[in-house]
């Protein structure tokens, strides 16, 4: 026997069966979760609880006739749609307030903080009733929700780089922009991704909401409208599908950081700093991952329009409407 | 002194100039004034002390759940980890929104259905931050805690909890942000009362300044809230230059820690509750001075 | 060179601490070159009188810090045994104080606090705990800083607290890991005579780990040389300076001559080949 052995039992390999068992068991829960739901239904009879399978089925009809897929492609768009400009808004500005104005920014900083506690559901009313219903008003629900993760995490990741870097660069006589774009963004961006991932937790979490406050489209409104009449097959589908659409946001923002910061060893010091360097950025996957989020929100967009054109055409003449299945019509 | 007209402030300037129509973004003083009246009238008041209760209530529970439920699962038991942790992960990802419209389905719009998905949400958060807490704690503590002969159940209450105590608390607030907008949300989607269903109404009756009142007092509830938790925090939580961290805390649980300097920036920018003294090895003169001096006494 | 027990010059000094053939091997989670075990400690036999201040000294990887945690009895060795005062180790007792290279403070206690943490272990009641803390604040040189949280004090600072945590309780045995090594060279010489001195009014048994060959040498009455892979006793050298030691013998003649021969002791080391015990090898034996 092994010295090891002496002290700890013995080094030889489990079996086949207890290593199948170890790997399975972070699916355990989640299939007792499934399996629970599915006795129960069968045992207790409720037009409200369809076992999982039903559910399931009315899942797949509705992604065969198409209506769940514009659900889907609706609020991508204006989930996107917001994230982006919160982007486009929070990084510059967060930039330049932890960097280049971080006086300002110490004067501005409770003001900020109150805004970011400011709820969105509230704003959203406000926003309603200046911008009336439409797609700007969940647009900029969403934007508003997810800047403030990225304000804040961007200034202090900018406020945070080492000055000897930027010391460095002016030394090089780089002009004020030059070292922003090219010192500062680079040393900032783990923080700045850091405050994507909370962001994107936050898009599809405000945006449900707007659409069941104020839409007629999207897969908030899907939820909102089968829980009315109570279809719960409905709000499965559209439970479903926000998953799968946070899912798709987390894992893209995700890979996007992976594929900008080399991948580093499993213990990776926790001192080291990770900078982000621009020449590693391969021009034709950055452009391809460009071109799929353009195409998304493109798709998103299109499909916005039409369902939006068609719901306005019903209004005023539903006779021409061609019929559409109902969301949560299907096995009870 | 000559009686000179006041500037107006920026919550009046806009409808001021006509730049938003003062029929929807009223000036800050009808704001006000409407907001006192109702409250004078006792009817915000009444809505208030609703939604707090709920929101209280499901924070409430959510700790008395979560923070258990964080520490067993960051206990010496890796399988129980191994199968629960993504039940905990899948519990946190479902959209709390689409999960009150099937609590509604079950419960009801009575305070049930408000309070149990306010602590579902909230039970998510802290137990994850509880993981997190006992995750990140330094290894030689614990070795230095088991050196002292302290049995298991000692050194969870002697270095476990107190080492994860920032991190907790760091959740609790993060929390009580959630717990506030939740529950103005499910006041919105499914209530007949509370701040949130005040709102709503307020907004289909386009009652402009009520809507503002309402947004005015819940955020400062939210505000209050937070500004609570802060104090406890500061006066429990007394030795971390850097407590003011809840965005970049959160932002890297799972991943590498955060830069140390960031730290320090956003403590120097927030509110740090204790003096912070010479933190790394390149200490400040006088401190050095200090302790050659003393050796210097013997 | 022959591995010597007890110094000579003292064959009457009670053994406090007596280490005998501890071995210790690492279960590896992927098998290297074919071997499922990494050897750290192979067959150490030495002992510690009591009072006496012994260093390990070794090159990275000689499995010193195992060698500590075996000492404290957090780790069980996979074989051997260790006796003070004549009990085996079986786990960790408060008869034995330990100090960590990275300080190991609780960061949510004050000084004071820290210093009373074994106290309180010990469950001395809180009337005599103060008066006890106090006074080992005192021997550390840190009286006016009691209520000072860690960090705020500096890393030669946070090293004194240790060892006054390490000390209040009155261990018989105190076990030190590199305790000098995150501290900067000056302080580090500051330290390393403040600890004689604490040493001398305790009379402790003291086993310090360490890199430093010349730290070895001028804390320690004798200086065990480990070699690595696996981590062995090449030999045992006795310190022949006076004490108290004083800074100026750091330049003297003995000193230099002791360093060269741990340092030569530490480079020969072809004596054995680097080993990786498979199981047919241990069972043979």
């Amino acid at each position: 026997m092994s010295l090891a052995a002496t002290a700890a039992g013995p080094v030889a390999p489990p079996p086949r069966a207890a290593r199948w068992a170890e790997a399975s068991l972070p699916w355990t829960g989640v299939a007792a979760a499934a399996l629970l739901w599915e006795l129960s239904a069968r045992l207790r009879h409720s037009p409200f609880f369809p076992p999982l399978t039903a559910a399931l089925g009315t899942v797949a009809r509705m992604i065969r006739d198409g209506s769940l897929p514009s659900h889907v492609a609706v609020s991508a768009f204006r989930g996107l749609s917001g994230f982006a400009v919160a982007i486009t808004l929070g990084v510059p500005a967060g930039l330049w307030l932890g960097h280049r104005a971080p006086r300002l920014h110490a004067a501005a900083e409770p003001l900020l903080r109150v805004a970011s506690q400011v709820n969105p559901f509230a704003l959203m009313s406000v926003f309603l009733l200046v911008f009336g219903g439409g797609e700007v008003v969940k647009v900029m629900a969403v934007g508003w929700v997810a800047l403030w993760p990225i304000l804040f995490c961007t200034v202090s990741g900018a406020a945070a780089v080492d000055p000897q870097l930027v010391k460095a660069a002016r030394s090089l006589a780089a002009s004020p922009a030059a070292v922003t774009w090219r010192v500062v963004l680079p040393a900032a961006a783990p923080a700045v991704f850091a405050g994507l991932r909370l962001a994107t937790g936050l898009v599809f979490f405000v945006l449900v909401a707007a659409e069941m406050l104020g839409a007629t489209r999207g897969v908030g409104w899907l939820v909102h409208s089968s829980a009315m009449n109570y279809q719960v097959a409905g709000i499965f589908a559209g439970a479903l599908a926000v998953v799968g659409l946070g899912l798709g946001l987390q894992r893209a923002v995700r890979a996007a950081e992976d594929r900008l910061f080399p991948r580093q060893a499993a213990d990776a010091d926790a001192t080291a700093v990770r900078i982000l360097d621009l020449r590693d950025v391969r021009p034709r996957a950055a452009l391809a991952a460009a071109l799929v989020a353009l195409a998304v929100a493109g798709a998103g967009w299109a499909e916005t329009r039409r369902v939006l054109a068609h719901d306005r055409a019903v209004m005023t003449d539903p006779a021409a409407a061609p019929a559409e299945p109902s969301p949560g019509a299907g096995p009870r | 002194m000559s009686a000179r007209r006041p500037l107006p402030r920026g919550g009046e300037l806009l409808p001021t100039l006509r730049v938003v129509d003062p029929v929807f973004v009223p000036p800050l003083h009808a704001v006000l004034v409407e907001l006192s009246r109702l409250w004078r009238a006792g009817q915000l008041a009444h809505h208030t002390a609703l939604s707090a209760g709920r929101a209280l209530g499901g924070f409430a529970a959510a700790v008395a759940l979560g923070t258990p439920l964080g520490f067993l699962l960051a206990g010496p038991w890796p399988r129980l980890r191994r199968a629960l942790l993504p039940l905990l992960d899948l519990a946190a990802q479902l959209n709390p929104v689409v999960l009150f419209h099937v609590v509604m389905l079950f419960l009801g719009i009575g305070e049930a259905a408000k309070v149990f998905i306010i602590a579902w949400l909230c039970t998510a958060t802290i137990a994850t931050s509880a993981l997190a807490g006992v995750a990140a704690l330094d290894p030689q503590l614990l070795r230095i805690g088991r050196a002292f002969a302290l049995g298991p159940g000692r050194l969870f209450l002697r270095v476990v909890l107190p080492a994860a105590a920032p991190a907790l608390f760091t959740g609790l607030r993060l929390a009580a942000g959630q717990a506030c907008v939740m529950l103005v949300g499910a006041e919105m989607m499914g209530a007949s009362s509370g701040l949130g269903w005040f709102v709503v109404q307020s907004q289909e009756s386009y009652h402009a300044p009520r809507i503002f009142a309402g947004a005015v007092v819940i955020t400062a509830l939210a505000l209050l809230a937070d500004a609570v938790l802060k104090r406890v925090e500061g006066g429990l939580v007394t030795w971390t230059p850097s407590v003011d961290e809840r965005w970049a805390l959160l932002g890297h649980a799972g991943r590498a820690r955060t830069d140390a300097p960031a730290d320090r920036v956003i403590g120097a920018a927030g509110s740090a509750p204790a003096p912070r003294g010479p933190e790394r090895q390149e200490d400040a003169p006088p401190v050095r001075a200090l302790e050659v001096a003393n050796v210097r006494r013997r | 060179m022959s591995l010597r027990s007890i110094d000579p010059a003292q064959p009457d000094a009670a053994v406090k601490i007596a280490v005998r053939g501890i071995s210790h091997a690492y279960r590896l989670r992927k098998p290297r070159e074919g071997k499922r075990e990494f050897l750290a400690l192979d067959s150490l036999n030495f002992e510690v009188g009591d009072g006496e201040f012994v260093a390990v000294v070794g090159p990275s990887g000689c499995g010193k810090s195992t060698l500590l945690d075996i000492l404290s009895g957090l780790a069980t060795p996979s074989r051997g045994e260790i006796h003070i005062d004549g009990h085996a180790v079986t786990g960790p007792t408060l008869d034995r104080g330990i100090v960590l290279q990275g300080y190991a403070l609780f960061p949510w206690r004050t000084t004071r606090q820290n210093v009373e943490f074994g106290l309180e272990a010990k469950g001395v009641p809180r009337s005599e705990r103060r008066a006890i803390s106090d006074r080992f604040t005192r021997l550390v040189g840190l009286t006016g800083f009691e209520d000072r949280l860690p960090h705020e004090l500096s890393g030669g600072m946070k090293q004194r607290v240790a060892l006054a945590r390490a000390l209040a309780y009155d261990p018989g045995v105190l076990l030190m890991d590199e305790p000098f090594a995150a501290v900067d060279a000056q302080t580090r010489e500051v330290l390393q005579d403040e600890l004689l001195r604490i040493w001398s009014e305790t009379r402790k048994t003291v086993i310090l780990v360490t890199h430093s060959i010349e730290e070895a040498i001028y804390l320690a009455d004798r200086v065990v040389v480990l070699s690595a892979n696996p981590g062995r006793v090449r030999d045992i050298v006795a310190v022949d300076l006076p004490r108290p030691r004083t800074p100026a013998l750091r330049t003297g003649d003995r000193f230099v001559r002791l360093r060269h021969r741990i340092w030569e002791l530490l480079q020969n080391d072809d004596a054995a080949p680097p080993s990786l015990v498979t199981e047919d090898a241990v069972a043979a034996r």
